[in-house]
């Protein structure tokens, strides 16, 4: 049935959406069913209902003449595009303040339960607690405090791609009314501060992040993993900043990219390729963390790949982002 | 199998026939047709709701709603009294068609 439902989409596929033609294809789609069913049960096999429902389709372009639809202009298909409303709008914008809010939540997490977890080894290496629990114990538990962190982190990873799913019909253009447009700009230049000060604040983070490891190491070695785990955390902090003000960007230049549709089309998709790329990318790294320190026993120097990963995401998905406006442009 | 470009002027009239017993809908009527033209005749999906849509424009049938069992709604289309008159004038142009084209028809 899915081949019969598939091909009536293809059949349809060229044609304006209109209410008229919505129903002609249920209609449509309703007969072919019971064409369908009806084939099935006088035994015929899948394939071969398929294809007798299928070749007894005809030909589209009988319909089409029938209905008095030519050859659809570009301006018509501008005209024919779905009109936003403010609840739509307002919807998407939040919709995509929360998947920037959960994508950089999830990140925050995995940075802070890496830090938490040489926060533990190195307290268990220092003697902390060591009537209470042995230092094995310890790191045991810093790796399970670890995994219980990473868990919820690539929830929210697919969480957010999925809860986006919903405004994919925004791909394929839209058409946003003067007043919307007007009251999305007055928003956006309201935002722009918040972004260029989130940003400001981020790459400051980043580049003085560093200081903390200096600082600590200068009351001897074992107070430089301290240090580290001060760096995960500013790291965590700017990459959270980067993904969740670059997301409610993201969102506005959607929007307001309205006219052009054919450039619009794959803008929707960036959040959910940001989401994946992050749900295969943040394992990945964990894997790699994990298994250089519990087989190499490298837990000293491998907690690098954190904040490099962070910064090289924040990059990727701003890079990702600004690369798609121009493509587009 | 017969050619469609000889049957078309009269797919119309086809479907009027099947209403005249009383509201169909798309399927059924296909079905009907086909089983009544011994399985000589199969009237393609585009061809039946381009008709349909014909018809309805120019006032000869009208369409409803019908809830089924299982809440499945279907389209159901009836003949109107203008329906019936084309249905008329369709029939004896065919009587005329008819003697006409027979002239010309011979066995040999």
């Amino acid at each position: 049935m899915d081949t019969i439902i598939g091909y009536l989409n293809n059949m349809f596929a060229s044609l304006p959406r209109t209410e008229q033609m919505h129903k002609l294809k249920q209609e449509l789609l309703g007969n072919m069913e019971e064409k369908y069913y009806e084939l099935k049960h006088d035994g015929k096999s899948e394939n071969e209902a398929v294809g007798i429902v299928i070749s007894e389709f005809g030909n589209i372009d009988e319909l089409v003449s029938e209905l008095g639809i030519g050859e659809i202009h570009q301006e018509e298909k501008v005209a024919m595009l779905p009109e936003l409303t403010e609840l739509e709008t307002d919807e998407f914008i939040a919709a995509k303040k929360r998947s920037g809010l959960l994508i950089g939540l999830g990140v925050g997490l995995i940075m802070v339960g890496a830090g938490l977890l040489i926060l533990i080894t190195s307290l268990a290496e220092n003697g902390f607690m060591r009537s209470v629990l042995s230092e094995d114990a310890m790191s045991v538990m810093g790796i399970i405090f670890f995994l219980i962190l990473l868990v919820p982190a690539i929830a929210m990873f697919i969480y957010s791609g999925l809860k986006l799913e919903r405004f994919k019909y925004m791909e394929s253009g839209f058409n946003l009314p003067h007043h919307l447009e007007a009251e999305i700009q007055h928003r956006q230049s309201g935002f722009a501060a918040t972004y260029t000060l989130s940003l400001i604040m981020g790459v400051c983070l980043i580049v003085l992040s560093p200081i903390a490891v200096f600082v600590a190491s200068a009351f001897g070695d074992d107070a430089s993993s301290y240090g580290v785990v001060v760096l995960l955390a500013v790291v965590a902090v700017s990459v959270f900043l980067f993904v969740y003000y670059g997301n409610i960007r993201g969102a506005y230049q959607m929007l307001l990219k309205t006219g052009d549709f054919s450039t619009a089309k794959k803008e929707g998709e960036e959040d959910r390729v940001i989401g994946a790329v992050a749900s295969i990318v943040w394992p990945l790294v964990t894997c790699g963390f994990l298994v250089s320190g519990l087989v190499f026993n490298m837990w000293h120097i491998n907690w690098i790949v954190f904040p490099v990963t962070g910064i090289l995401f924040g990059v990727f998905s701003s890079a990702y982002n600004l690369l798609k406006k121009k493509d587009a442009a | 199998m017969i050619s469609s470009d000889v049957i078309r002027g009269y797919n119309d009239t086809m479907i009027l026939y099947m209403l005249l017993d009383g509201e169909s809908y798309g399927y059924e009527i296909s079905k009907n047709i086909r089983k009544l033209s011994e399985e000589k005749y199969i009237m393609k999906e585009t061809t039946l709701y381009s008709a349909f849509t014909r018809l309805e424009k120019n006032g000869y049938i009208d369409s409803f709603y019908l809830d089924e069992t299982f809440g499945k709604r279907r389209t159901y289309y009836r003949i109107t009294p203008q329906g019936l008159a084309y249905y008329r004038t369709k029939c004896e142009e065919w009587q005329v068609t008819q003697e006409v084209i027979n002239k010309f028809i011979k066995e040999l």
